[in-house]
């Protein structure tokens, strides 16, 4: 799956800040609107905007057009983006750390590897 | 191998291991011990130097052999968090043998690549065995106190992907 890099930058700029995570773990529990998202962080409107905002920027927020409301709901495909980088890795750790128990297997042959790991 | 389906937003692996959190611990901050594991099967780590104290460097060079003679690839990064026996946090970007950061896609990585990253290392003992977590997460270049916000990630990613599975 191709990756848009500069849309992954935004991704996770977006989410380096504790306030907008928060956003975002509201969000995941359904569709708010910015009043119903300022009320539990005693911010003022326009702050809390402005960092929906950046959300939407990000692609992780969708603002509905019609109702004078416009409700934020969330978009989980940036994450999903993040998430296709990590699982690259998950093999490589995988197999480095299955080197590091044979490593010490041969550190400390004397120690006994009875009970079954993991 | 995995428990998952790539649900996560960082890698996170937990392990059990044989061997005293304090061995463990040396695994990762003892270069010659470092070196004995990390490397990709049939590669060497002709160098590993290793700071380890908040805000101390690293730099390891992965070598592997290729048909057109050795490759070697540099990594640097900074420690972060460095709780002896516990907790050990470093960041790490792909780098020249001086230890200066080049970007990933320039190293011929898939686009996508963070140019940062940051490896969290935990260790507990449990009856004198040890239990790691390991996760290694992409942080934005410009957000030095991202030390906490993978594991926030993690449990948000999981938490969405949960819900818009519906």
């Amino acid at each position: 799956m191709a990756i848009d890099e500069d849309r992954l930058s935004e991704t996770f700029a977006a989410l380096a800040n504790s306030t907008r995570r928060a956003i975002l773990a509201l969000l995941a529990e359904g569709a708010a609107t910015v009043n119903e998202l300022a009320e539990p962080f005693e911010m003022t409107l326009p702050n809390i905007s402005k960092h929906i905002k950046v959300l939407e920027r990000a692609g992780l927020v969708r603002r509905g057009q019609r109702a004078q409301y416009r409700p934020c709901a969330l978009d989980a495909a940036p994450l999903e983006e993040v998430s296709t980088w990590a699982e690259q890795y998950r093999p490589v750790w995988e197999a480095r750390f299955d080197r590091l128990d044979d490593y010490l297997k041969q550190l400390q042959p004397q120690r006994k590897t009875g009970e079954n790991d993991d | 191998m995995t428990d998952n389906n790539g649900s996560e937003a960082a890698v996170r692996i937990e392990r059990s291991f044989d061997a005293p959190v304090e061995l463990i611990w040396q695994m990762w901050t003892d270069p010659g011990h470092f070196a004995a594991w990390y490397g990709p099967h049939g590669a060497t780590i002709p160098v590993a130097k290793m700071d380890v104290r908040v805000g101390g460097t690293r730099l390891v060079c992965i070598e592997m052999q290729t048909p057109d003679g050795p490759m070697q690839m540099w990594f640097t990064g900074e420690y972060r968090e460095v709780v002896v026996n516990e907790r050990l946090v470093y960041t790490e970007s792909m780098s020249d043998e001086n230890g200066n950061v080049v970007s990933p896609g320039d190293m011929g990585m898939p686009t996508g690549h963070p140019a940062i990253t940051e490896v969290r290392v935990e260790l507990e003992d449990v009856g004198g065995r040890t239990t790691m977590v390991m996760t290694h997460a992409g942080v934005p270049s410009d957000s030095p106190g991202a030390a906490g916000w993978a594991m926030a990630l993690d449990k948000l990613a999981a938490h969405v992907i949960a819900h818009s599975n519906r």
